[in-house]
C-alpha cells in the first residue's frame, strides 16, 4: 500500500460527533441584536420594540446545524454527524444510523431538548459540557454501518486493509479561562484512554485510533474572552485538539472555514449572474453566488497556470479561506445535449441557501438549464472551465478540460476501416437502439442473481442472432411491406399464440405472392434487381428467412413458427447431408438441442414437434443451412451472399435431390397445384381457419 | 527536462524529432541530483499542458546516483510525513503517471544497488505500474541502445479489444491506450484492469447521460483482424491498398457509430467486472466525426442521476417495475427543501417581512400568512429562539394599531390572533399548529 492510499483511506471525517453546551450559560443572549430595517421607516406613533436577539445556545444550533447542511449536501453517504447536548447528563439526539442523518430529524430532536434551563433548579446536580463529551467517546467506539461491513469483511479474509477508527470531535462550550481549558482536553484525553481500555474487551466496540478535538470557546459579544486560541497540537498519538476563542455570531463563519478543511472543500465565487430586481423587473443587475464542493474540482485549474491561478484566488471578506471567482457565461444553446469531457463532479451547495441571488441561481439550475464558468486568462481571452447542472434534483458541478488534448486532429471514422460502406442499416440499427433504450428497474423488483444489466446482453445477443451489417447483403430486411413484423417478433424471449399466428400468416403471404409470381421488389423500385431473376429473389428470400428463424429457435413457440416455414417451403438441402443418412429421430433430437432454453426436462414437448414435422408433407430436416444462393461478381463478406457456389451448383444439386419423396403438390403434375387443398386459405377468412396447418 | 539543484525545460511536448535531437545536444553539467526538484518541474509542466487527466509517461535517466545530503533522494524520503500543504512531495504526481527510471550504469555498480531500492520505492510512490531499466550486459553503446528499444516497446503497445453487442462485433483499438485505474474511497482502494472485451448492455439518450466525470476519453478505432500480426508503426504507409479495401469491408463499429449519431443516443458498455463507460458520436470540428468511449470511474453508483448501473433493464419491462432518468435520490437536498437558514441576519428579516407582505393582503393570503408563521415558528422552537416568538407577536399588534382606515376588517383580527397564539407559552411544541381564527369573513 503506499503513502498516498493510506492518507486517504479512513478520514476523520467519516464520524464527526458535536458537543452542544446546554448549560444555563449558554440561555444568555449574544447581545447582538437583529436590525429590522422595515420598522424603522415607521409613522411616529410607532413604539421601539425591545430588540430581538439570539441566545448562545440559538447561534451554537444554527451553525452546527448549518455544517451538517453542507455536509449531507456534499455527501449524502458516508459522512455521519452527531448531535450531544449536555447539561447536567448528556442528551443523545441522534445516532450513526442512516435514518437519523438529516436535518428534520436533528431540528426535531432540537426542539425537544428546547432552550438550556434556567440557573441552578438544582443545586445538587452538575451542569457541565463534560457529560457531553464523555458521551461523544462512547459514540465515537460504536461502530457505523460501514464500519460494521468493513470489519466482517476483514474477519472473512479481506485483510487488505486494517479498519482505522478516525473521528472527529467539535465542541462549542464557554471555558473561564486557559487552565480551564487545559483541564478540558486533558479529562477528554483521560476518558479517550479509558474507552479504549473498555473497547479493547469488547467486540462490539472499536478502538478509537485517532479523534480531532476542535474546542470553540464562544462568548457573548460584549465580553473579552481569557481563552486563547492554539491551533492543532498532538496531545497524545490518539488525540490532536485545537482551541478556537470566538464571538458567538461568529461561530458559523468560524466553522465554515473548519468545514473546507474537514472535507477537503473549496469555494467558488459565481460573478456576474444577471438578476431581474426584485422592485423594478424591467432593470437587471448583476449578482455573485458562493458555492462550496469539494476541493478537487479545482485541481486542474489551479494547478496549472500559476499566474492565471492566482488572478482568480481571493480572501472573502471577513473569512480566512480563499474563493476562485469564476465568471457566469450566458448559456448559448443546449449545452446539456452533448457529452462534455468532464474530468470531475461534484455535489455543490450554496453557502448563503435562503438569499434571493442563490436562490435564482438555484432555481435556474433545477429547471434543468446548466451554466458554464469562464475562467479569465493573463495571457488573454478565457476558458471554459466548469459546468453548473442540476441531474434529478441534485446540482453538480463538472470540471471540464481545459488542457490540450491528446486526440489533436483525429483521423474521421469515414477515413478506417468500413469507412468507405455507404449502406449500413443505419435506420434499422436506430430501431435496435430504441427497442434496447435502458431505464433503472426499481429495487425491489431486482433479482439479485440476475442482475437487469446481465439480462440486457442477454436480450441484446437474441437480438442480433442474424443481423446483416448493410443493405445490399441482406433481403429480407428490405422487403419490410412483406415481412415486418416478424424480426421484431421472432427476437422476443417469448411469443405469445398470437404473434405465432401473425408470422404464419406473413410466411403463407409469401409463398402466395410466390405462386403469384409476383416480383418481391415491387415494393420498394429503388432497388438494385437488375440481373436477378425472380425465380432467385423468391430462394434468396427463402434461405435468409429460414436463416432468420432458425437462429432464433428460444422457445418452442419460435421453434413452430420455424417449423411452419419448413413445412411450406421445400429447401434445396446439400447432397453431403442427404447422404449422411440421418435418421429422421436423430436429426429431431439435434433440432431439439439448437435452441438455448432447451432441456432434458423438454421431452414431452420435443414429442409435440415431431408430431408435426414427421408430417409425410414435410421435407427431409436440415442440420445446418448453407445459403445455396450465390450472386456473382460479389466480393461482400457476411450475409447471405457469400456462399461460393454458382447457380449452377445448386441446380446440379438439386437434381440430385429428386431421390427424395416430392411434395404431393409437385406430384400432381405440370398444372398449378393448389397448396393447401384441405383448407380455405383466404386474406379475408377467420385468422383462426387461415392458421391450421396439416 | 534537465535537472540539477534547479530544472529547465529544454523542448516542449512536440513529435519534431530534430527539435528534441538538437537538444539534446546542448545539455550542460550542473551541480547536483536533485530528482525531488525535477519531479516538482515535471508536475508543473504536464499540468500546464495537459491538464490533470491525461495519462503520461516519464522516463527518468540517471546514472543510478539518488544525490547526496540535503534534497538527495534519501533525504526527501525520510521528510516524506512531514511534509506540509505548502511543499508537499510531488509524487503522487497530479496525472495520472507511470514513472521509468532509466539507469545509464553498469549494472553491477555498487552504488546503483543501493539506489534502486529508493528508485523502487518512488515508482511504488507513483501508484502505476512504473519500471526501473538497467542495462543487460556491460555497460555500452549497444547494451543502452538496447534497453531504451526495450523500453519503448513495453510502454507504446496500443490496446487491442473487441467491441461486442450481442452476436455483432468488431476489433477494435483504442487511442491513447488506457491505464489501469485505482479506485481510492474512504475504506477501501482496489486497481481496476480493463479486459479486452468491451460489451454494449443497451443504450441512453445522450441528454439523460449528463456529462458524467470520466476517467479517461478514448477514440475507437475499428481494427482490421487481418492486420493484427503487423506492428503498428511505419508500414501503414506502404499498405495503403490494403487500406482502400478495408475501407470497403462493412465494419460493426461504423454502423454503430452512424445510428448512436442519428438517434443521438449512447451505448453503455462493461469495460471489466463492475466497471462501466459510454460509447458515443463525437466530433471535434463538424467534419470529422468518431466513436469516442468514455471511461467512468470503476463501480455501478458513480453516475448518481442514472441509478445503480446493474440495474439498468430494458424498456419493456412491467410498467411498475420501472422507474425514470434521472434518478432521484432519496432525500432532498437542502437548497431545495425550502429550509430556515438565519445565520445571516438578512434571510431573517426577509423571512419576516414575507409574512408581514402576506399580513396585508388578508384575507385573501390567509394561507399563505399563517403557512409561512408555521414554518417560522417551527423553525425559532427548534433554534430555541424564543425571544423572535415574542419580537414577532409584538411587531403583530403594531402592525394592527398601524393598519389604514381601509383595511380589511379580518386583517385585525387574525394578527391579534396571531400575536395571542405566538405568546402563548404553552403552545411552544413544533407539533402545534397555528390555524387562522374562524370569523365571519373567512367562515364560509
Amino acid at each position: 500500500m503506499s503513502f498516498s492510499i493510506t492518507n486517504k483511506l479512513f478520514p476523520s471525517n467519516h464520524k464527526t460527533v458535536f458537543v452542544l453546551d446546554h448549560t444555563p450559560y449558554f440561555g444568555i443572549s449574544c447581545e447582538s441584536p437583529i436590525e429590522l430595517e422595515f420598522l424603522k421607516a415607521r409613522t411616529p406613533g410607532f413604539i421601539p420594540m425591545t430588540p430581538i436577539c439570539k441566545s448562545l445556545w440559538t447561534s451554537s444550533v444554527e451553525s452546527a446545524i448549518e455544517y451538517c447542511r453542507i455536509v449531507w449536501d456534499l455527501f449524502p453517504q458516508g459522512k455521519l454527524v452527531r448531535f450531544i447536548a449536555s447539561d447536567t447528563v448528556a442528551h443523545i439526539l441522534n445516532t450513526w444510523s442512516p435514518s437519523q442523518q438529516n436535518l428534520s430529524h436533528v431540528m426535531n430532536a432540537m426542539s425537544l431538548i428546547g432552550v438550556p434551563p434556567p440557573h441552578a433548579i438544582n443545586r445538587n446536580l452538575e451542569y457541565t459540557v463534560l457529560h457531553g463529551l464523555r458521551a461523544a467517546i462512547e459514540a465515537l467506539s460504536d461502530c457505523t454501518d460501514i464500519q460494521v461491513k468493513k470489519s466482517q469483511n476483514q474477519t472473512f479474509g479481506d485483510v487488505q486493509t486494517k479498519l482505522i477508527n478516525r473521528c472527529r470531535v467539535i465542541c462549542i462550550t464557554s471555558a473561564r479561562d486557559n487552565d480551564s481549558m487545559k483541564r478540558l482536553e486533558e479529562i477528554f484525553l483521560s476518558v479517550l484512554q479509558q474507552q479504549n481500555k473498555v473497547a479493547a474487551g469488547s467486540d462490539r466496540l472499536l478502538t478509537i485510533d485517532h479523534c480531532h478535538l476542535v474546542i470553540i470557546n464562544t462568548f457573548p459579544v460584549n465580553i473579552e474572552s481569557q481563552v486563547n486560541n492554539h491551533p492543532p497540537k498532538n496531545l497524545s498519538t490518539i488525540l490532536t485538539t485545537e482551541v478556537h476563542s470566538i464571538k458567538a455570531p461568529l461561530i458559523s463563519n468560524k466553522l465554515s472555514t473548519l468545514i473546507l478543511e474537514h472535507y477537503n472543500l473549496a469555494s467558488t465565487t459565481v460573478t456576474g449572474i444577471p438578476m431581474k430586481e426584485e422592485q423594478n423587473a424591467s432593470s437587471s443587475a448583476n449578482y455573485d453566488v458562493e458555492i462550496y464542493h469539494a476541493s478537487s474540482a479545482h485541481t486542474a485549474i489551479l494547478k496549472g497556470n500559476a499566474l492565471d491561478s492566482a488572478a482568480i484566488r481571493t480572501i472573502k471578506d471577513g473569512l480566512e479561506y480563499e474563493t476562485v471567482t469564476l465568471k457566469w457565461c450566458t448559456p448559448r444553446g443546449c449545452s446539456g445535449s452533448e457529452l462534455q469531457n468532464c474530468t470531475g463532479m461534484f455535489r455543490i451547495t450554496p453557502v448563503d441557501v435562503n438569499s434571493r441571488p442563490s436562490l435564482c441561481l438555484i432555481n435556474f439550475l433545477l429547471n434543468g438549464r446548466s451554466v458554464m464558468l469562464e475562467m479569465p486568462r493573463k495571457a488573454g481571452g478565457k476558458i471554459t472551465s466548469h459546468l453548473l447542472a442540476s441531474h434529478g434534483g441534485e446540482i453538480f458541478i463538472h470540471t471540464l478540460c481545459t488542457a490540450r488534448s491528446v486526440l489533436e486532429d483525429p483521423p474521421s471514422i469515414s477515413e478506417g476501416c468500413g469507412g468507405r460502406v455507404t449502406d449500413y442499416r443505419i435506420t434499422d440499427f436506430g430501431l435496435l437502439i430504441k427497442q434496447n433504450t435502458l431505464v433503472p428497474i426499481k429495487a425491489g423488483f431486482v433479482d439479485e442473481g440476475n442482475r437487469p444489466i446481465q439480462k440486457m446482453k442477454t436480450r441484446l445477443n437474441r437480438h442480433t442472432k442474424y443481423w446483416p451489417l448493410t443493405i445490399s447483403s441482406t433481403l429480407i430486411f428490405n422487403l419490410k411491406g412483406y415481412i415486418d413484423p416478424l424480426p421484431s417478433i421472432i427476437t422476443k424471449e417469448k411469443i405469445t399464440e398470437e404473434e405465432v399466428y401473425q408470422c404464419r400468416r406473413i410466411i403463407f403471404n409469401l409463398i402466395s405472392l410466390e405462386s403469384k409470381n409476383e416480383s418481391l421488389y415491387s415494393l420498394n423500385a429503388g432497388q438494385r434487381v437488375k440481373g436477378q431473376k425472380r425465380e432467385d429473389q423468391y430462394k434468396a428470400m427463402w434461405n435468409e428467412l429460414e436463416t432468420l428463424l432458425k437462429k432464433n429457435l428460444h422457445t418452442a413457440d419460435h421453434r413452430s413458427v420455424y417449423n411452419c416455414l419448413l413445412e411450406c417451403h421445400k429447401f434445396n438441402f446439400e447432397e453431403e447431408k442427404l447422404s449422411d443418412k440421418v435418421e429422421l429421430d436423430e436429426a429431431l433430437r439435434e433440432l431439439d438441442h439448437i435452441g438455448p432454453s432447451k432441456s432434458d426436462s423438454d421431452a414431452p414437448r420435443a414429442s409435440v414437434i415431431r408430431a408435426t414435422t414427421d408430417s409425410p408433407m414435410s421435407p427431409p430436416p436440415l442440420t445446418s443451412i448453407n445459403p445455396p444462393v450465390a450472386k456473382s461478381g460479389t466480393s461482400r463478406s457476411g450475409g447471405i451472399y457469400s456462399a461460393p457456389r454458382t447457380l449452377l451448383d445448386i441446380f446440379t444439386s438439386q437434381e440430385k435431390v429428386k431421390s427424395r419423396p416430392e411434395f404431393s403438390g409437385r406430384l400432381a403434375g405440370g398444372a398449378v397445384a393448389k397448396l393447401y387443398a384441405n383448407h380455405k386459405y383466404a386474406d379475408s377468412g377467420s385468422r383462426g381457419e387461415s392458421m391450421e396447418v396439416e | 527536462m534537465a535537472f540539477s539543484s534547479l530544472y529547465e525545460e529544454k523542448c516542449p511536448f512536440t513529435r519534431d524529432y530534430s527539435l528534441i535531437k538538437n537538444e539534446l545536444l546542448n545539455i550542460d553539467d550542473y551541480d547536483k541530483t536533485c530528482i525531488e526538484t525535477a519531479l516538482h518541474g515535471v508536475n508543473q509542466l504536464v499540468l500546464g499542458e495537459w491538464g490533470n487527466n491525461t495519462a503520461c509517461q516519464i522516463i527518468l535517466i540517471t546514472d543510478g546516483s539518488t544525490g547526496l545530503g540535503a534534497m538527495s533522494l534519501k533525504e526527501s524520503f525520510a521528510s516524506l510525513n512531514q511534509r506540509t500543504a505548502a511543499n508537499p512531495f510531488p509524487v503522487p504526481f497530479s496525472f495520472p503517471a507511470k514513472l521509468h527510471i532509466v539507469c545509464i550504469a553498469p549494472p553491477n555498480d555498487p552504488n546503483l544497488a543501493k539506489s534502486k531500492s529508493l528508485y523502487q520505492r518512488l515508482v511504488d510512490l507513483t501508484g502505476y505500474d512504473g519500471s526501473i531499466s538497467i542495462p543487460d550486459g556491460p555497460l555500452n553503446e549497444t547494451t543502452v541502445v538496447n534497453m531504451f528499444q526495450k523500453l519503448a516497446e513495453d510502454m507504446y503497445t496500443s490496446f487491442k479489444g473487441t467491441l461486442k453487442c450481442g452476436n455483432l462485433e468488431s476489433k477494435i483499438i483504442l487511442s491513447p491506450a488506457p491505464v489501469p485505474y485505482t479506485k481510492v474511497t474512504d475504506f477501501d482502494y482496489q486497481t481496476y484492469n480493463l479486459s479486452d472485451l468491451i460489451e454494449v448492455c443497451g443504450f441512453i439518450s445522450v441528454s439523460d447521460v449528463g456529462s458524467p466525470m470520466a476517467v479517461s476519453r478514448h477514440l475507437v478505432l475499428p481494427a482490421s483482424a487481418n492486420k493484427d500480426h503487423l506492428p503498428l508503426s511505419t508500414e501503414i504507409d506502404l499498405t495503403d491498398d490494403d487500406a482502400t479495401d478495408e475501407g470497403k469491408v462493412p465494419s460493426f463499429c461504423v454502423l454503430l457509430h452512424g445510428a448512436l449519431k442519428v438517434e443521438n443516443m449512447a451505448a453503455l458498455v462493461t469495460l471489466a467486472d463492475n466497471w462501466f463507460g459510454f460509447v458515443y458520436s463525437w466530433a471535434d470540428s463538424k467534419k470529422k466525426s468518431n466513436l469516442m468511449l468514455t471511461i467512468l470511474t470503476p463501480g455501478s453508483d458513480v453516475v448518481p442521476w442514472l441509478g445503480d448501473l446493474n440495474n439498468l433493464g430494458p424498456i419493456d419491462s412491467p410498467q411498475e417495475h420501472m422507474g425514470a432518468f434521472p434518478v432521484r435520490p432519496q432525500e432532498k437536498r437542502s437548497y431545495s427543501q425550502n429550509g430556515v437558514v438565519w445565520i445571516r441576519q438578512a434571510g431573517l428579516q426577509s423571512d419576516i417581512q414575507k409574512i408581514l407582505r402576506h399580513a396585508r393582503k388578508l384575507p385573501e393570503k390567509t394561507q399563505q400568512f399563517y403557512k409561512e408563521l408555521n414554518r417560522l415558528r417551527k423553525a425559532a422552537i427548534s433554534l430555541g429562539f424564543l425571544d423572535l416568538l415574542n419580537g414577532l407577536a409584538y411587531i403583530f399588534e403594531q402592525e394592527c394599531m398601524q393598519l389604514p382606515g381601509s383595511a380589511h376588517p379580518d386583517c385585525a383580527l387574525q394578527l391579534q390572533h396571531a400575536a395571542d397564539v405566538l405568546r402563548k407559552t404553552q403552545n411552544r411544541d413544533i407539533k402545534y399548529v397555528v390555524v387562522p381564527l374562524q370569523t365571519n369573513y373567512n367562515s364560509s
